[in-house]
């Protein structure tokens, strides 16, 4: 089949980090079998094609984008409503277009405030004339500009139709397959659907040894070695697994590291972070109060709490944009 | 769909604040099909009977009830539901009454308020799906934990009545406490004597067929609810066969080994398999598993060679069990057990020879002890002189604060056995308050202070008395700058709850008080309820007390078994329980630690957790808590729950 004849693939990055490109190209040899069902036509990051090249495709000329990133700034706003009209499918691929993933994790800072942190204050930094770059700047050659930021970080569906979500930060590799498979054959859920993953949590994809599910304390990773047969939440470490999505296969847990969550929520749940703090706040033992004062009860219960670093960045690393929570409240959109 | 919303005026309660007529234009935006009713007192007898008939005529899919609490009323409305044919779990109630018209100042507010509420439960309503009951029969049967006077009475006399009763006792022997005694106070009866006819009923009598007498065990899980509980029951091996075995002993003349015999207070010793001490019942001795030399590898089975009664009797190769009971009450009887008299500085206990508590001199005193009832210091001498300490802890902050009450009555009985035994030796009683009440310790009392060996001496505060030694091994006491010399010293403490009590507690969820007792539903109108429904308390676990009044408390708890579980009654189970999806559980266990009521187990095959709908309260912890969203609560699920804020928010 010759490439004009095959269906048209596009793989767009916004505000992302390049891992969801990486983890396509680890399909490997598996890549060849991509590049003989479709025309791989347009991929900033590996290939050539100019956006121009894509506005002067008839509306729904490419078959599947897979979009990738969250929306950061203007442009990544104006390409997911070019890729949205030129495509017949449009994928939400991986967290950050899903749930706005770390990118939105500004959204609990305004821009300003963000762009001070980046370009002042970073003690690596050497910026004598406190430059925050912006806008357009002239220089010898002409004059370059560069897109406008966002007032929020918002992820794709906040702005686009899309018609299936991918969840991983990358998504496995095995499971893009998997995506690529479905894809071609039509074996497709219901238009909104969440593919390349399964239905259960990452305690299913997890053989650690489950029992009593009581703690006495958070632990952090650093502090000890985990032991690698027996259940990471339950020796402390807050693993993210009961409320994350399965179908990665669990490779964190296998590496003596708790899940932290990038495969987002299972079906049914609307807020991964509150639904882990929920679950948190019904196995935390805060020990035998019996005779306690309420004050000192709460005390107890604040002191436990303080094991915790992080909350957003713990319980919302990947779904912040998504969440109820949506960011810092009085944020403008 | 069609829904029915009923307003009630309650009188003024309601219509003084909330304007129905503005709550009908209301209801007139809202989507689906409403009717509007506006009814006086709904809970009413003609109120009941407009709103069944309006139900009957309208025959709505959802009905909503703006009204009071449904604490109050729900019943009530649901029973409506049901005479008019629609299943009554399609009914939601709003509390316009407590929560709107009667916290509200302004009549416009509380209008705006019932409209949010209405519509809250309006959108909330449509969700709601048909539930059933579900009816099942209570068991009338009965766990007795503790075969002490109140276990025991209680389990003869339930089982008098028919019922099944479990008998479980830590203890290779029943009896309690007292059969450990010699004599026991008001009337010097001789204890094992009294509790005899009682012990034999219990393991031979008319109705001991109904009696199941579990010794060596202990409970280790309970779950389930008044009139359906389930009981794990873990059984030590006795090794001993209680059906096959005589009690000859002869197996007892060949062990080789020995140790000291914690029955005796550890004054004498016991072979590996023994009975804890002469005459205990079930007669039959047990077998110490970790003492005898097959523990360390041995393969000694002398014991079993020589025991006439055949093969079967001993059984060197019996293992722990665990089994299970199903019962409709609880009756704990665990008993009490004496203050620590270490803790009581200066008065020489654990470092002087010859300072005994109460329960060890008890059982120098009794003729099944390890002196044989011989009074003897710990050289063998007969002492000439004993003193007596009561309140040694008791009415004293730094220790218990409370009176035992059954004290200074056996202190008294101390000196009656003691002059009895040795006429000549002299006793002195240190009290600070002297208890001694009813209408027989009287004689006691009397006896000690007409005895001419006896003195009473008062004290103050128990630092006022220390005991110290001299190198002829003789004690001094100090009593408030006053000498005197005693060949030894006894201590009366208080009674504390018996070991392992807040072990129980904890695993029974029962509350304790500060003292550790187990916690009576009131203290004095319900002093034998616990607070769990059908766990009733007997005896001195949870209240110091005396052999008649554990007896009387067996008694009361059998009393509330026998009223409350009729064999046959019926009980209906709420249907708003929790319900695992199969299809979304991924096994991580959460709900199972979070489950207040054992609800939930665990399905290794399925790897999936499953809710006992039986055991189940819907409390919603599980629904909560599960991060896999697997979990529904019937009747309070997140869909209907977050209509309900959607509607109220709009």
């Amino acid at each position: 089949m010759s490439d004009s004849e095959k269906p048209k693939l596009a793989i767009y990055w916004a505000a992302s980090c390049g891992g969801c490109e990486i983890a396509f190209v680890n399909l490997h040899e598996k890549i060849l079998d991509v590049d003989a069902a479709f025309d791989f036509m347009f991929c900033p990051c590996l290939l050539d094609t100019k956006k121009k090249d894509i506005e002067a495709l008839q509306d729904g000329a490419i078959a599947v984008t897979l979009f990738n990133g969250a929306l950061r700034t203007e442009e990544n706003l104006e390409m997911a409503h070019l890729m949205r009209r030129k495509s017949k499918i449009m994928v939400a691929f991986g967290s950050c277009a899903k749930g706005g993933c770390i990118p939105s994790l500004a959204n609990f800072t305004g821009s300003d405030e963000m762009l001070k942190t980046i370009y002042i204050d970073n003690p690596s930094l050497d910026n004598p004339m406190n430059i925050i770059p912006s806008g357009v700047t002239s220089f010898a050659g002409g004059e370059i500009s560069l897109p406008g930021l966002l007032g929020r970080v918002k992820h794709l569906a906040e702005e686009v139709e899309v018609d299936y979500f991918v969840p991983g930060c990358p998504p496995e590799s095995d499971q893009i397959w998997n995506v690529i498979e479905k894809i071609l054959s039509g074996d497709l859920p219901p238009k909104g659907g969440t593919i390349g993953c399964g239905n259960l949590t990452v305690c299913d994809d997890c053989d650690r040894i489950k029992e009593e599910k009581r703690i006495t304390a958070f632990r952090r990773s650093y502090e000890f070695y985990p032991d690698t047969r027996a259940c990471l939440l339950e020796q402390g470490l807050i693993c993210m697994g009961i409320a994350t999505r399965s179908g990665c296969g669990a490779p964190c847990t296998r590496a003596n590291m708790p899940c932290s969550g990038c495969y987002g929520s299972p079906d049914g749940v609307s807020d991964q972070g509150a639904k882990m703090v929920a679950a948190l706040g019904s196995i935390m033992d805060i020990g035998d109060t019996s005779g306690l004062s309420e004050s000192a009860i709460a005390l107890r219960v604040e002191e436990f709490l303080q094991t915790i670093p992080d909350y957003a960045g713990l319980f919302y690393k990947y779904t912040l944009a998504g969440s109820t929570l949506g960011g810092r409240v009085g944020g403008s959109r | 769909m069609k829904i029915g919303v009923y307003f009630c005026n309650c009188g003024t309660n309601i219509a003084d604040k909330v304007n129905s007529d503005l709550v009908a234009e209301a209801v007139k935006t809202f989507p689906d099909h409403h009717y509007f009713v506006v009814l006086d007192f709904i809970c009413s007898e003609d109120g009941r009977l407009q709103f069944e008939e309006s139900l009957k005529g309208e025959q709505p899919d959802r009905v909503v009830v703006a009204a009071c609490s449904p604490r109050d009323h729900e019943n009530t409305f649901r029973r409506c539901l049901i005479n008019a044919g629609i299943n009554p779990y399609l009914l939601q109630m709003v509390n316009i009454r407590e929560q709107i018209a009667w916290v509200t100042e302004s009549p416009v507010v509380a209008t705006e308020k019932a409209v949010r509420a209405i519509r809250g439960s309006a959108n909330r309503v449509v969700l709601q799906k048909p539930l059933e009951k579900k009816q099942l029969e209570v068991s009338s049967d009965a766990l007795i934990i503790g075969a002490g006077p109140a276990g025991m009475k209680a389990a003869l006399s339930l089982a008098e009545a028919g019922r099944k009763v479990t008998l479980v006792e830590r203890t290779p022997f029943i009896g309690g406490l007292p059969v450990r005694f010699e004599d026991l106070f008001p009337a010097m009866e001789c204890a094992p004597c009294m509790l005899e006819p009682l012990m034999a009923d219990l393991l031979h009598g008319d109705y001991a067929e109904n009696i199941e007498l579990m010794t060596m065990s202990e409970l280790v899980e309970l779950t389930g609810f008044y009139g359906n509980f389930i009981a794990k029951i873990h059984r030590k091996p006795r090794h001993v066969s209680l059906h096959d075995c005589i009690g000859c002993g002869e197996c007892i003349e060949v062990c080789p080994v020995s140790v000291s015999n914690e029955f005796n207070s550890n004054a004498c010793m016991r072979k590996a398999i023994d009975f804890a001490f002469t005459g205990v019942l079930p007669n039959a001795p047990s077998l110490m598993e970790d003492i005898c030399i097959r523990s360390k590898g041995d393969e000694c089975r002398l014991c079993k060679d020589v025991c006439p009664m055949g093969e079967d009797v001993i059984d060197l190769d019996e293992v722990a069990s665990v089994v299970e009971r199903r019962f409709g009450s609880l009756i704990l009887a665990t008993g009490a057990s004496l203050y620590d008299t270490s803790q009581l500085s200066g008065l020489g206990m654990g470092t002087l020879p010859d300072v005994y508590d109460s329960m060890q001199f008890e059982r120098m005193l009794s003729s099944t002890g390890p002196t044989g009832g011989e009074i003897l210091t710990a050289d063998g001498r007969s002492p000439e002189s004993i003193a007596i300490v009561h309140c040694a802890g008791s009415l004293d902050e730094e220790h218990k604060p409370y009176c035992s009450g059954i004290c200074c009555q056996y202190a008294l009985k101390f000196n009656h056995l003691i002059s009895e035994k040795l006429p000549n030796t002299s006793v002195t009683h240190y009290y600070r308050e002297l208890v001694l009440p009813g209408k027989e310790a009287h004689a006691m009392f009397e006896y000690a202070v007409n005895n001419k060996n006896s003195t009473m001496r008062r004290y103050l505060r128990l630092s006022d008395i220390a005991v110290s030694c001299d190198e002829d091994r003789k004690l001094h006491i100090d009593c408030s700058g006053e000498r005197a010399f005693s060949d030894m010293v006894i201590l009366c403490p208080p009674l504390v709850p018996a070991e392992g009590s807040s072990e129980l507690a904890k695993m029974l969820d029962l509350g304790c008080d500060s003292f550790g007792f187990f916690s009576e539903l009131h203290g004095r109108i319900d002093s034998t309820q616990s607070t769990i429904k059908g766990i009733y308390l007997a005896g001195a676990c949870h209240e110091p007390m005396d052999i008649k009044h554990s007896i009387l408390e067996g008694m009361a708890a059998v009393g509330y078994s026998l009223a409350g579980l009729q064999p046959g009654r019926i009980v209906e189970t709420e249907p708003t329980t929790a319900e695992i999806d199969e299809s979304g559980c991924a096994g991580c266990h959460l709900c199972i630690s979070v489950c207040p009521y054992r609800a939930i187990s665990f399905d290794a095959e399925k790897n999936i957790s499953r809710v006992n709908a039986v055991l189940c309260h819907g409390c919603g912890t599980c629904v909560a808590a599960c991060p896999a969203a697997a979990i529904v609560g019937h009747g309070f699920t997140s869909e209907q729950i977050m209509a309900e804020i959607e509607g109220a928010l709009k």
